[in-house]
């Protein structure tokens, strides 16, 4: 709630009463008056504010009287006070809003027919409300109209100055891209520095915009807002699951809305905590691939090297002939199955019973095996939970928060908002550990750089500083004494000098934030790729559950070990069961309890115990030979494993390899069955957030040509192979699930869960932690000098954003090696030179562009390009463990060429 | 009825009255000159209100008037206007209709598409001779309506005027919207009143 927020959750603020229309009204001191009216129910119009952020005062129209004062007030600058008298409505109000809105409209121009926002603008509301006919004066600008970004265009003509979008961008986003800039005689809305437009991009200053004075690039004059569907659904490109509007006209998606818009401004600034509302750039500009040209609209049938157009009948007849000749040739273990985890629950849920009870094999896995399974594997162990503890409002009142390894601004721009309110509106102490310089690091109150590599040592690092410092929690340790015995034992022979030379930070450091962590009363650490995806993910994520539960912060409301997820629904491919080793709810797959529940409930046999196979098993069995069959549903192997694993050997060894897929990929050009599956804007269903929130994803547009959705093609297949799946609707598999997993849906809120780890301590603990610990000789054997790592950058997600032509518009594929600049001039390289990158595996040819993100002594290529084939230089190496492929880092050398 | 009705209704019986009344009638018209005129062969003066097939009009110097703002499409009680409008790829900046279609077999001849148009780029004409044999080609498109507006241009000016929408000078024909010019170049010859 505007003005002054309580930088501590845990204290009220004092209560006042004023009398607003006659009425007598409680609210909390040092509130907007503006706030305390809209809780009355009482709607004063207002074109500059928004709840999420200050009141800035420019528009002029939330006049009110108070008593006392001759002229009418501004009601969103002015605090409550006790004993004020407030009257909101009369004749002399509503004509002074009047000339406030004739103001605003004598510079503004009357092209409401052509411009973007007409219907959905505030002003046109305003004038029409208060009988706007006449302008004395009107007064034309001529601004010519900035469209220098590839984005937005600011069309300043338009601009009635109410600064939201300057103030959403600076107060929420604290990205702070656009600045007021007096130019021509008028205050214009420009990008900093009056440049092109150079940000996130997220979008967040065009939903707010109560004018069309910023349009989207995308969707210019393509539509009237009248004329749109909307449809609430859930973004599929990252695990935040943040809620959108796909607006639709006819067959194509015009554009893409949030909840953060002007037309919601009246709201409790505390409700922000559990998200405000807004959307980034993939979720808000990354649609056109849901109508692209290239989806598949027919299903595809090898005919000896080409693929071939197939009526749906005749390739699901041919298709299903195949897989029973080979499960009646070489049994059920001839069969494995891939799925991505951007499938809905419903989907995954029923991939893995066809897999298990139609096929007869547990040979499936999901997306969430490249780095999601380390941590839920970890945290299985340790507290027996499989998710995150923590929520985004725990996240946003956190008073201490590390992040591990996470470019997080990047990979999950909606849950770096929340830890940005936490550093401005809580005032959150946050501490960054990673090798690159994250935009995250440079809100940071600790932003440290670390060598590559290096995030295990770190943590053994602020694990050996806090049993140093003495900040043991006794009320968490106490009950395991000998668990601590252990742990003290195990990290004796650290020495906290050795580990700062290998991780490049001051001793002080480690010391510093162990007790910043320790002390905190709500901290909770978050990692990333960083951790999950690199070697040793399973041991990182044990070593920071140690860390949690001595300094007390394991079962702590508020405190908890979290990551973030990188595709929508990991959470849900777990939940669901898509794991070898999971059955749905994540009951083990080897408890005979639950096997005998799940076979009871489908009515079939589950595959023996110990006959599973993970991802990169699979891989390996399809290359020996041992599955003949492999099922791919929407995963592209070949696309994201680098060439050392032989992914395209292992699939030509195939003899039948099915993929479905809403585009034809590179793994789906091998495949002799080529299924057109809908994208998530042509179906229902539901995604599980990495909250473990369960959020709906409903039907915006009809399939396009003749794709399906997937659990429609599933369902035929079942039905072919002899099941008797009797599914209508994605429906009629949420109603199973629900029967199954009680409470698993629970109304899109996440469920509070407590993660316990007494079994762990007092079992298993003592016998792997020494393990853990053990100081391996620093990696600075390597012989290369850079360290190249590839990650996800803001604009892409996965492949699939590849397919968006507005995202790659944005963020092309510019075949260059980004380095630091100094390390570029200490090697005589100009922009866009041409470099030899050479890692053990091989060598390959590209350019270079200088790149503020990386760090002196790393590289780094987005993962979301083949061209150049820079994945094929990084070596794979498997988690013993979690069966989770690491391949995002090696060490290389660059020489000129 | 009485004797003398009775004997009244024999006697013009007998004289065959009816037909004598009746051909009073006809002879006495064929001294007229006729009231009805043969459609086909002659036509009716039309009034400038009079509402026909609408049509799209251009300005003087030949570009579109019609800037593709939908309002005639929201406008139209029976819903036979559909626009689609994009960005000109020829000007950019500039919003034009892509594509424009009336089903004029649905048209109510209302008007009130040709009231909501900010830049009078609808009218009706006095043309409303379009029977055919097949229905589909009564789904007018852009071409078709423009071709209408070119032949029709005079009576569509004039039905404009009638309707108090356009004032009868060639002032009043001028572009109706100074589309912004981008920053980065010129997309469209600066306003005569900044020049």
């Amino acid at each position: 709630m505007g003005l002054k927020p309580a930088t501590n959750p845990d204290v009220e603020a004092a209560t006042i009463e004023l009398s607003i229309d006659g009425k007598s009204v409680t609210a909390r001191d040092g509130v907007s008056l503006y706030d305390v009216i809209a809780m009355t129910g009482k709607i004063i119009p207002a074109m500059c504010y928004h709840y999420t952020f200050d009141p800035f005062g420019s528009c002029g129209m939330c006049l009110v009287m108070q008593e006392g004062k001759k002229a009418p007030v501004r009601s969103c600058t002015a605090k409550a006070a006790a004993g004020m008298v407030i009257r909101t409505e009369g004749e002399d109000l509503f004509l002074a809003r009047k000339k406030a809105v004739e103001k605003h409209l004598s510079v503004h121009p009357l092209d409401c027919p052509v411009c973007d926002a007409d219907g959905h603008c505030e002003l046109q509301d305003m004038a029409f409300q208060h009988g706007v006919t006449n302008l004395a004066n009107a007064k034309q600008k001529f601004i010519p109209e900035d469209t220098r970004s590839p984005v937005l265009d600011f069309n300043m003509n338009r601009c009635i100055a109410c600064a939201e979008c300057i103030n959403v961008c600076k107060d929420v986003l604290m990205i702070d891209a656009l600045q007021f800039m007096k130019k021509g005689g008028f205050n214009q809305v420009v990008a900093k520095g009056d440049l092109a437009l150079d940000c996130e991009f997220c979008g967040d200053c065009l939903a707010v915009c109560p004018v069309g004075a910023i349009t989207n690039k995308f969707s210019k004059y393509l539509y009237k807002p009248w004329q749109m569907r909307k449809t609430t659904t859930t973004c599929n490109y990252c695990g935040d699951g943040c809620q959108l509007y796909l607006e639709t006209k006819d067959e194509e998606v015009v554009r893409v809305t949030s909840p953060l818009s002007w037309k919601n401004k009246w709201g409790d600034r505390s409700e922000t905590a559990k998200g405000h509302g807004g959307i980034c750039v993939r979720g808000r500009f990354g649609f056109e691939y849901l109508d692209s040209k290239s989806r598949l609209t027919q299903p595809l049938v090898r005919e000896g090297n080409r693929l071939v157009q197939k009526p749906w009948l005749e390739t699901m007849h041919q298709l299903v002939d195949r897989v029973t000749e080979i499960k009646d040739k070489y049994g059920a273990d001839a069969i494995g199955g891939l799925v991505t985890a951007r499938c809905t629950n419903e989907e995954l849920y029923l991939f893995q019973k066809l897999m298990r009870t139609g096929f007869g094999t547990n040979q499936l896995d999901s997306s969430a095996r490249y780095g999601h399974m380390n941590f839920v594997l970890a945290s299985k162990q340790a507290v027996g939970l499989g998710r995150m503890p923590n929520d985004w409002e725990d996240l946003t009142k956190a008073k201490a928060i590390i992040l591990f390894g996470t470019n997080i601004t990047e990979t999950n721009p909606l849950t770096a908002v929340r830890i940005k309110e936490a550093i401005r509106v809580y005032k959150a102490q946050v501490m960054t550990f990673d090798s690159a310089i994250t935009n995250i690091a440079k809100l940071a109150s600790h932003p440290l750089l670390i060598k590559p590599g290096t995030e295990g040592a770190v943590i053994d690092g602020l694990v050996k500083a806090t049993i140093d410092q003495d900040l043991v929690d006794e009320g968490a340790v106490g009950k395991h004494p000998q668990a601590l015995e252990a742990l003290k034992s195990a990290v004796e022979d650290v020495s906290l000098e050795r580990l700062a030379a290998q991780t490049g930070l001051p001793v002080e450091a480690f010391r510093e934030v162990a007790a910043i962590f320790a002390e905190s009363t709500r901290s909770i650490i978050l990692c990333g790729e960083g951790i999950v995806r690199r070697t040793n993910g399973y041991q990182n994520v044990l070593k920071l559950m140690d860390l949690a539960w001595i300094t007390g912060k394991l079962g702590r409301a508020g405190c908890g070990v979290n990551t973030v997820t990188e595709e929508p629904n990991e959470q849900g491919a777990v939940d669901m069961g898509a794991a070898p080793e999971f059955l749905p709810g994540q009951a083990r797959f080897d408890d005979p309890a639950v096997r005998d529940r799940f076979s009871k409930a489908w009515e079939a046999s589950l595959p023996p115990v110990g006959s599973g196979a993970r991802l990169i098993e699979i891989l390996k069995r399809s290359k020996s030979g041992q599955i003949k069959a492999l099922y791919i549903l929407g995963e592209n192997p070949l696309a994201t494993l680098p060439a050392s694993m032989e992914v395209r050997a292992a699939l030509e060894r195939l003899e039948l390899l099915v993929v479905q897929d809403p585009f034809l990929t590179e793994t789906g050009k091998l495949a002799h069955f080529v299924l057109p599956a809908c994208t998530y804007a042509e179906k229902d269903g539901t995604f599980t957030n990495l909250e473990g929130r369960v959020l709906r994803v409903r039907q915006a547009m009809d399939p396009l040509g003749e794709s399906l959705p997937d659990w429609h093609i599933m369902t035929a297949f079942a039905n072919a192979m002899g099941c008797r799946w009797e599914y209508q609707s994605a429906n009629d598999v949420q109603a199973e699930i629900m029967k199954l997993l009680p409470g698993y849906y629970n109304l899109g809120q996440p469920r509070k869960v407590v993660p316990v780890p007494d079994q762990y301590l007092s079992n298993d603990f003592a016998a792997g932690v020494k393990a853990r610990y053990q100081q391996r000789p620093p990696s600075g054997e390597h012989t290369r000098p850079f360290s190249l790592s590839m990650g996800q950058l803001l604009v892409h997600s996965g492949k699939l954003s590849t397919q968006a032509p507005g995202l790659i518009k944005i963020a092309p594929n510019t075949e260059k090696l980004r380095m630091n600049i100094r390390d570029m001039e200490r090697l005589g390289l100009q922009d866009g030179a041409k470099v030899r990158l050479t890692s053990d595996r091989g060598s390959l040819q590209l350019g270079v562009q200088p790149d503020q993100s990386v760090a002196p002594g790393t590289c780094f290529f987005p993962e979301h390009f083949n061209e150049p084939p820079v994945k094929d230089l990084m070596p794979v190496s498997v988690d013993a463990t979690t069966g989770v492929p690491s391949f995002k880092q090696i060490w290389v050398s660059i020489e000129q060429a | 009825m009485s004797v003398a009705a009775l004997t009244k209704k024999i006697l013009q019986a007998a004289l065959f009255y009816e037909i004598v009344d009746a051909m009073k009638v006809t002879f006495r018209h064929m001294l007229h000159r006729p009231m009805t005129f043969q459609y086909p062969r002659e036509q009716r003066t039309i009034p400038d209100t009079h509402r026909g097939a609408l049509g799209l009009l251009r300005y003087d110097d030949g570009r579109e008037r019609c800037v593709g703002c939908d309002l005639c499409e929201a406008a139209c009680p029976s819903h036979c206007i559909k626009v689609i409008s994009a960005e000109d790829p020829a000007r950019p900046l500039q919003r034009y209709a892509s594509e424009f279609y009336i089903d004029i077999t649905k048209c109510v001849f209302c008007g009130y598409c040709v009231e909501a148009c900010p830049v009078n780029a609808l009218a009706m004409t006095k043309m409303y001779e379009y029977s055919t044999h097949d229905k589909r080609s009564l789904l007018f498109d852009k071409q078709r309506l423009y071709d209408i507006g070119e032949r029709h241009l005079d009576d569509g000016k004039k039905y404009l005027y009638a309707h108090n929408q356009e004032k009868n000078v060639e002032q009043s024909r001028e572009y109706r919207y100074y589309f912004p010019q981008s920053v980065q170049k010129s997309t469209q010859p600066p306003p005569k009143h900044l020049s």
